[in-house]
């Protein structure tokens, strides 16, 4: 990559002279990016592009060529017994992703993980528009409350995890709360409402998150909006409605992308709070390529589910990465 | 937004009152009052009431939590003095703070220079590396867990370097997947530190390593303890990885907790108490860094998550 080791010292002016002629025609044509002269006031010849090779060569080993290894292993009959001598696998092609899709729980937990993310996500979206718009005016102990809200969020997943499983137990906390105003719910971490526990845990975990990204959008607000609704002489439903969710629009639906990943991809939370093998009504994807792999030893069904997992990611992932300007120094947080 | 243009006067007499004002206060309303109240204390006791439980059931007998207690019969703080042994929580402890505490500084530096280089120079394949950055901070674990064990395997088989089992594997890992989010914080960090200083610096004869060294660094500590605190809870917070790649001895707090809750099942009755003096020990230093940063963290999730 670098031949020079720039050490030579280039006058700004001439640099930047140096370079203007080719400001265009480097990745001109994405979106995004500003054409027309910039006042960089580097030449092309003393760009330490190898300081870019430590952690791009890092994210070669230990992601890009893992990810190609995972997708050639998807297409080998892969067991405990032929792991060890992974290369001379027999080569099955696709058979591995055949029986994933007609003879596994693979679409069961496709329908878990996104069914799960949703509703998650439906219920932790108002309670943290709630808490930003309750949390963005002053009053007395605003900060000790924002700390507080956050606590959710800071706590690791696994601390979260073992805490509910604890809180859970039959006649547990949970249940003895819930029986003094009678209120009989059953097994919480076993058989067919595990899903729904979950559902609960996740949410109780993740809602402050989408409260930041809210607060990030409130405090974008214009203080003269406040005032010419006031003018108005709104109600405040209305100037919420009207006025202040119209700024939340773009936060949040970048908090529903975000979230919407981080639900699909959890891994921790549904292992430490159910263990392994879960409940087959918690078998969410990140478990069910797990337990293929670590359980049944199934690597390659394993690696060809992980990969369908990678497509069903890649759908928000693609629309998250539209939706984000990568080179706004101008509008913070723009997104259109 | 059309009213912000049409209000222009009215606003300007609506800004003689000082901030802080009653009447200033009203303008920024946004709740009534018990609307506002009900949400707090809502929102409050749903955080609360489950962490108090935390501490309440740690230092409460087994017996005790088993049966639903939420205010402990009879308190003990002897689960505190065992859990370094029982769940193994000593050598636990001492190996996260060793990897997580290396991979954030590791991290933090390697991630300030890659930013360096791809805030304030331009090259063929920018975007796409930044492009990239985001992307690979979605890419789940679970989708490479399994490659990367078998990777580290081979270099055992075939090289003869012993990688699973040990701190090194667990490190280099957390180190690559920390590097995207890490390096997308200094990225947007750098962005706002204002150029001028720099091209004074190269004007009197800086090189790019000098630049960086004697003018970015200094000015973005609060961009790098961000990245730095980020990589540390990646660290920190994984099951996935530590889990299939230590062996006792090399085992992270989480592991030794999760091992730990998991072997409770059946037969007599959990040790529910030091399982929660466990759960609230490792889950200390996290609360602790967050409450002390707070405000650099928030901005710079919001910058690293929004942008």
């Amino acid at each position: 990559m670098s031949t020079d080791t720039p050490h030579e010292v280039r006058p700004a002016a001439e640099s930047a002279a140096g370079r203007a002629p080719r400001n265009t025609n480097t990745t001109g044509h994405l979106p995004g990016r500003k054409d027309g002269p910039r006042r960089k006031g580097m030449s092309e010849r003393n760009r330490p592009l190898w300081m870019l090779i430590p952690g791009g060569v890092l994210m070669i080993i230990i992601i890009v060529v893992p990810l190609l290894l995972g997708i050639y292993m998807s297409t080998l009959n892969l067991d405990q017994y032929t792991l060890r001598k992974w290369v001379s696998a027999p080569f099955i092609g696709l058979d591995n992703f055949v029986e994933a899709v007609t003879n596994s729980p693979l679409l069961h937990a496709v329908w878990l993980s996104v069914s799960y993310s949703l509703l998650a996500m439906v219920v932790t979206l108002p309670l943290g528009i709630a808490a930003a718009v309750a949390t963005q005016n002053a009053f007395k102990g605003r900060a000790v409350i924002r700390s507080i809200f956050l606590i959710p969020y800071v706590l690791p997943s696994f601390v979260v995890a073992t805490v509910w499983r604890t809180m859970l137990q039959p006649g547990g906390i949970v249940d003895e709360a819930l029986g003094t105003v009678g209120i009989h719910v059953g097994l919480w971490l076993n058989g067919p409402q595990t899903f729904w526990t979950l559902v609960l845990v996740q949410i109780w975990a993740s809602w402050p998150f989408i409260y930041l990204l809210a607060l990030s959008g409130l405090q974008s607000v214009d203080h003269e909006v406040h005032e010419a609704s006031a003018l108005d002489g709104a109600l405040w439903w209305n100037k919420l409605r009207y006025v202040v969710f119209p700024y939340l629009k773009g936060p949040l639906a970048l908090a529903f992308l975000i979230g919407m990943l981080h639900h699909i991809n959890n891994f921790t939370l549904p292992y430490v709070l159910f263990g392994v093998p879960a409940p087959a009504d918690v078998e969410v994807l990140p478990i069910l390529t797990y337990v293929t792999s670590f359980q049944s030893f199934r690597f390659g069904l394993s690696a060809a589910m992980a990969f369908i997992s990678l497509v069903l990611i890649a759908i928000p992932l693609f629309v998250y990465l539209r939706a984000v300007k990568l080179d706004d120094a101008e509008t913070p947080g723009a997104k259109k | 937004m059309s009213t912000t243009t049409a209000s222009r006067q009215g606003a300007a007499t609506f800004n003689v009152d000082r901030p802080g004002s009653h009447r200033q206060h009203e303008v920024l309303r946004l709740l009534p009052g018990p609307l506002l109240i009900f949400i707090l204390v809502f929102l409050g006791a749903l955080v609360l009431i489950p962490v108090l439980y935390i501490f309440l059931a740690s230092v409460n007998s087994d017996i005790g939590v088993a049966n639903g207690e939420f205010w402990p019969s009879s308190v003990t703080f002897e689960n505190y003095s065992k859990i370094w042994t029982s769940v193994g929580l000593a050598t636990g402890l001492t190996n996260s703070v060793l990897v997580a505490g290396s991979t954030a500084v590791v991290s933090a530096a390697l991630s300030i220079s890659t930013a360096f280089v791809l805030v304030r120079y331009t090259f063929r394949g920018r975007l796409t590396i930044l492009r990239g950055l985001l992307a690979l901070q979605s890419v789940p674990g679970t989708l490479m867990v399994l490659p990367v064990f078998v990777l580290f395997s081979s270099a055992s088989t075939y090289l003869g370097i012993q990688v699973i089992g040990t701190q090194w594997g667990l490190f280099v890992t957390y180190l690559t997947f920390a590097m995207p989010f890490s390096t997308w914080v200094m990225v947007t960090y750098l962005r706002g530190l204002p150029k001028e200083l720099e091209e004074a610096a190269r004007i009197d004869g800086a090189s790019n390593l000098g630049v960086l060294f004697r003018i970015v660094l200094p000015l973005s500590w609060p961009g790098i303890v961000v990245s730095g605190i980020f990589a540390f809870l990646l660290g920190w917070n994984d099951v996935l990885f530590a889990s299939v790649m230590t062996r006792p001895e090399s085992q992270t707090a989480a592991v030794a907790l999760q091992i730990f809750g998991a072997s409770q099942e059946g037969g007599a009755i959990p040790y529910y108490g030091q399982m929660m003096a466990a759960a609230l020990v490792c889950a200390a230093p996290v609360v602790i860094l967050y409450l002390i940063f707070q405000r650099y963290l928030v901005g710079g999730l919001t910058a690293g998550g929004v942008k």
